[in-house]
């Protein structure tokens, strides 16, 4: 699914928490990039620069993406 | 980048159990049908009932309420809509949820109820929580919240003449309790959990989950959907100190590895709860306070009891 680039990066802002730069060799799909930050899938939905997107979604260079918990206490 | 199966549009979301994906407008649609469909077989609500709905702050109580608010105004049944929050006294954590719960009870228009564990118990659940360590009692905080909120919910639901209890228990939550009933062999515990419940005792109020067949991740879709999903991260203090955290994460790593697994488990649930289909739970009067229990003596007023809480003024004879 990943096509070779020179490489790219995307910011992740985890709701509630802070932001990340994350630098990927190749473009990933969300899905992958969830699972690269040692978290669960089925535990997130991804917005990509504002608009909520499935996890197949493949990640461009300067994406902002947002991590919305589905987890959370009460 | 999945398309809406429907119409093709952009997908948001994609149920991989049933090899669908939906745009925005098709997953509201199928959300909406989907919680109606529990209402409807299940006979949650009647005509001019008066809906009591339990309302934390998290986005699952705020996408219930604001759910059933729509719904009514479509359904024409005469529903009267109260929110019930119940403040534990969880320091910097219930601030800011029940600022939430009066912004959107007061824009959807409906009345919204405050009750505090201080006012009926006369601690707070932090206040609870040290006195337990104090006392060297075995039981995590989630107990004594669960417990008393239960508690609350029921007692102040009546008091301000509900006919029904409505709370936002997703399919998640019910398959969690499930599991965790199961590893503790607590079977009269798994055939309360029906998405209805009804009880022969009179001050018993009926108590009802609409969400009963909709995914944790589907309610934090609606949230963020609707705008109701919480700005700032404010989970309890306490979750994380629960089994049911763990179990929750247990059950997202397999549903992850087998995707359905969450639905054939919760079909599991329905026809082990079938198979008794009269709960004789909480039939009985607690001996201290009068509510309903499902022994002589209600597990709110047992913990009371040995946290040193309870007077014995309140003591009915
Ligand atoms: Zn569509
Ligand atoms: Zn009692």
């Amino acid at each position: 699914m990943a096509e070779e680039t020179s490489g790219i990066k995307v910011k992740v802002r985890e709701f509630g928490s802070g932001v990340k730069e994350v630098s990927l060799k190749n473009r990933v799909s969300v899905g992958e990039l969830v699972k690269s930050l040692g978290y669960i899938i089925e535990e997130y939905v991804v917005a990509v620069s504002g608009t909520i997107v499935t996890e197949d979604y493949l990640i461009n260079d300067g994406d902002e993406v947002v991590l919305y918990p589905v987890v959370s206490g009460g | 980048m999945a398309n809406c199966s429907i119409c093709s549009k952009q997908a948001i979301y994609v149920i991989k159990s049933g090899g669908l994906a939906l745009c925005k407008k098709h997953f509201l649609e199928y959300f909406d049908r989907k919680v109606r469909r529990t209402i409807r077989k299940n006979k949650l609500f009647r005509k001019n009932e008066h809906i009591v709905i339990a309302v934390s702050g998290g986005k699952d109580s705020l996408s219930l309420l604001h759910y059933t608010v729509n719904l009514s105004k479509r359904a024409r049944m005469g529903w009267r809509i109260t929110a019930l929050t119940i403040d534990e006294g969880i320091s910097g954590y219930r601030d800011y949820t029940i600022k939430r719960v009066e912004e959107l009870s007061s824009s959807l228009g409906v009345e919204l109820k405050i009750a505090s564990f201080k006012d009926y118990f006369g601690y707070t659940l932090d206040e609870v929580v040290k006195i337990s360590g104090e006392r060297g009692l075995p039981y995590l905080p989630c107990t004594y919240c669960g417990v008393f909120r239960r508690y609350l919910l029921n007692r102040v639901a009546r008091e301000i003449s509900g006919t029904v209890l409505a709370t936002a228990h997703h399919l998640d939550d019910v398959v969690q309790t499930y599991l965790i009933n199961i590893f503790n062999n607590n079977w009269s515990n798994i055939h309360k959990l029906t998405p209805s419940l009804t009880s022969i005792h009179k001050l018993f109020v009926r108590r009802v989950k609409p969400f009963y067949e909709v995914l944790e991740k589907e309610t934090t879709l609606y949230a963020i959907l609707n705008g109701l999903y919480p700005s700032e991260r404010t989970e309890c203090p306490y979750a994380p100190l629960s089994f049911r955290w763990q179990v929750r994460r247990v059950l997202n790593y397999l549903e992850e590895s087998r995707p359905g697994l969450k639905y054939s488990t919760m079909k599991s649930l329905m026809e082990a709860t079938s198979l008794k289909n009269v709960a004789s739970s909480e039939a009985m009067t607690c001996i201290v306070c009068g509510e309903p229990s499902s022994h002589e003596v209600c597990k709110a007023c047992q913990l009371r009891a040995e946290l040193g809480l309870l007077e014995l003024r309140e003591v009915k004879t």
